[in-house]
């Protein structure tokens, strides 16, 4: 009887321990259950979600490299991508990077092409994955109300199919839907971005080295040939309409040498210089810390272009009719060995049935243009034709025998090769000489050459050089209408937006 | 026989004894009822600050991926409501090109450029769409095109307060997001200002005129 009731004496101690240890587990169960819950969400969701983000604007960034080198570095542009039409695609299988194995894929197409330059916009989607890691956990929602969701409408988890790919397709235009297996739980973001061109002449002067000028009694000011010729009385007329448009007369400078002298109806930027505001000289501001970078210029590809092989020099009276009006994008194009000092060079418009077209020609001088002694060469271009002259030595005459007779500035454009030695110095010479006021309607674009104007002429442009030395009496009118024109010298991102999908 | 109940009678506890263990045991259950009682109430406070605290983020991630793709961002005066205008990127039923061609509806749109006064814009629609974040009661909803979205609800006082700061050349929106903590006596002030977090997204396509 004894050792009966002592074995039922163990018997309750081995229930209530029994019982103690379940309900400590139960309680240590529900804690871990929720911490996990926590530690999935904070840890492996929310993180991965982030870094997907990070993933496609670092394909983004790689991607827009290659956008950037078909003008910087056009040899090697999209190398080791694959192209299926006007679409380039990333090379395959994406390259992980970063310790948690991010991914990026991109393409790349041309989508738009400019009417005014002829540069090409290019549109980059960009899909970064980032794996979430640990195991397939979800539990997002558990803090929101019976059917209302949050963060599985803002955090997408693919955990066995690529839910994108499935419900609209790897374009996400509904084409080519399928069920695409992943290889663990990730997620996914894409993001589309728009690279523009970025034109040369957005400042009325700008310099990537020393400044000096203008005369003291020269000024620069802006106005915008769209809204009408440009006017004299505007840049001190605030109650003018136009005004706003009189004071972009800026001047870049990448050095800290800077003269100012004349009156600058714009802004002054230049790199560690020590420009002081002066009220009666500087409409605009002063800021002394904006450096920048001036790519040397390259010759443009002109495999698009249709080639004339005559004349191939000009000397004495020489004219240019094309034999068709061209496009921005696929001007006709002559090859020039050389540009004689006395070389007088006209080109005309096509004209169809009396009316002159909208004519697009491109000059390609392997040498010098003219000097900066004697007459110098003559350059005419009529209404109707849009002249691109590229250069690869120096140029030299004076500022009368450079006849635009548009007045547009975008209709004559100079571009000066970057030479390949660097002990060689380029040189942009307009000797006007003594008090001569005759002036053109052009735009330089040479950011190797050292850039001389002397005389007091009248210049509707713009001009981008290295150094810049002017010492007359110069009036420069800057368009503002210039800022769409030009050769395309580098591109920019225009636009940025997620599929949230 | 007469051992046997003699053992018995020694097994036996007083009447004391049972009355002093009766009382140690329910000192000691007592102890391990409160004990459990305040760890659970501890348990849920810090399982709710956690909870509210992802909440947070949620906020935060919602307000900054919409900032970042937008073109402007306005802060009501309160401070209470946020509308972000941004690229209608995907066609939506109702829109032209779905009324032209219901299969185009949820697919990119391929945009277009227009030259203004200040330069190329990149134009996906006419129109840009706009999205509003606003405290609605105890929960905080975005409404896009007329569709909301309940992105966070609470019994805590979640509060998101967004500003909009426009310098020369750029644009971005401080959000910050505070609640107040379960169990904080009187709604304390200084225990919601320790939930802050805050967050900065720029503009990617601030617009500039």
């Amino acid at each position: 009887m004894r050792t009966s009731q002592q074995k039922a004496q163990r018997g309750n101690v081995l229930i209530c321990v029994i019982c103690t240890i379940l309900i400590v587990s139960l309680i240590a169960g529900n804690v871990l259950l929720n911490c996990v819950t926590r530690f999935n969400v904070a840890s492996s969701q929310v993180r991965a979600w982030k870094e997907a983000l990070t993933a496609a604007e670092a394909g983004g960034d790689i991607a827009y490299a290659e956008v950037r080198k078909t003008i910087l570095d056009r040899s090697h542009a999209f190398s080791g991508w694959t192209s299926a039409g006007a679409v380039y695609t990333s090379p395959s299988p994406a390259p992980t990077f970063g310790a948690d194995g991010l991914m990026a894929s991109s393409t790349a197409d041309v989508f738009y092409t400019d009417t005014n330059t002829g540069s090409p916009w290019y549109r980059l989607r960009v899909k970064g994955t980032a794996p979430v890691l640990g195991l397939k956990r979800v539990g997002m929602d558990d803090r929101m109300g019976v059917g209302t969701r949050a963060d599985s409408l803002l955090r997408r988890i693919d955990f066995n199919y690529d839910h994108f790919t499935a419900a609209f397709g790897p374009n996400g235009n509904g084409a080519g839907k399928a069920l695409v297996g992943v290889n663990g739980p990730q997620i996914s973001r894409r993001v589309e971005l728009i690279t523009a061109p970025m034109t040369p002449f957005e400042a009325a002067i700008k310099a990537g080295g020393t400044f000096y000028g203008l005369g003291s009694a020269a000024y620069v000011d802006s106005f915008r040939s769209s809204n009408g010729a440009y006017d004299a009385s505007v840049r001190t007329n605030p109650a003018d309409w136009r005004y706003v448009d009189s004071q972009a007369g800026t001047v870049e400078i990448n050095t800290s040498v800077a003269t100012i002298m004349g009156s600058i109806y714009g802004n002054v930027y230049t790199n560690g210089g020590t420009v002081t505001k002066n009220t009666a000289s500087i409409s605009g501001l002063i800021d002394n810390n904006v450096p920048f970078t001036l790519a040397p210029f390259v010759m443009p590809d002109v495999s698009g272009w249709t080639f004339v092989s005559s004349p191939s020099l000009v000397t004495g009276n020489t004219t240019i009719t094309p034999p068709a009006a061209g496009t921005a994008a696929k001007p006709s194009y002559y090859l020039l060995t050389s540009f004689a000092t006395n070389g007088n060079l006209t080109v005309n418009p096509v004209v169809t049935a009396g009316v002159p077209q909208e004519t697009y020609v491109a000059v390609h001088v392997t040498g010098d243009i003219g000097s900066s002694t004697g007459t110098g060469p003559t350059i005419s271009v009529p209404a109707h034709v849009h002249l691109q002259v590229y250069f690869d030595g120096n140029f030299g005459t004076k500022a009368q025998n450079i006849i635009n007779t548009s007045g547009y500035a975008g209709n004559l454009q100079f571009y000066g090769i970057s030479p390949t030695d660097p002990n060689v110095q380029q040189t942009i010479d307009l000797n006007s000489g003594g008090g001569s006021i005759a002036g053109f309607a052009a735009v330089f674009y040479a950011p190797s050459a050292n850039f001389t104007i002397n005389g007091g002429p009248d210049i509707v442009g713009a001009i981008v050089c290295k150094n810049f030395y002017a010492n007359g009496n110069v009036h420069w009118h800057y368009d503002r209408a210039l800022d769409i024109q030009g050769d395309a010298v580098d591109y920019r991102v225009a636009s940025y937006v997620e599929d949230t999908r | 026989m007469k051992l046997s109940q003699t053992s018995h009678r020694a097994a036996g506890f007083t009447l004391g004894e049972i009355m002093l263990s009766v009382a140690i045991s329910s000192v000691v259950l007592a102890a391990a009822l409160i004990s459990m009682v305040s760890l659970q109430k501890s348990f849920n406070a810090v399982d709710n600050y956690f909870g509210t605290h992802m909440q947070q983020i949620r906020i935060i991630d919602y307000l900054n991926r919409d900032v970042k793709r937008g073109l402007a961002v306005t802060t009501s005066v309160d401070l209470q409501s946020i509308t972000v205008s941004m690229p209608s990127y995907l066609i939506q039923s109702g829109d032209p090109e779905a009324v032209a061609d219901p299969s185009t509806i949820g697919t990119p749109r391929t945009p277009t450029i227009v030259y203004t006064q200040t330069g190329a814009q990149v134009n996906y629609t006419a129109s840009p769409m706009t999205v509003v974040y606003a405290i609605n009661g105890s929960s905080i909803t975005r409404t896009e095109n007329g569709v909301v979205t309940t992105i966070a609800s609470s019994t805590d006082q979640l509060v998101p307060k967004t500003t909009d700061v426009e310098l020369a050349n750029t644009e971005y929106a401080n959000t910050s997001v505070t609640f107040n903590p379960i169990f904080t006596m009187g709604a304390s002030t200084a225990a919601r200002t320790g939930t802050n977090i805050c967050s900065t997204a720029y503009l990617r396509n601030r617009r500039r005129g």
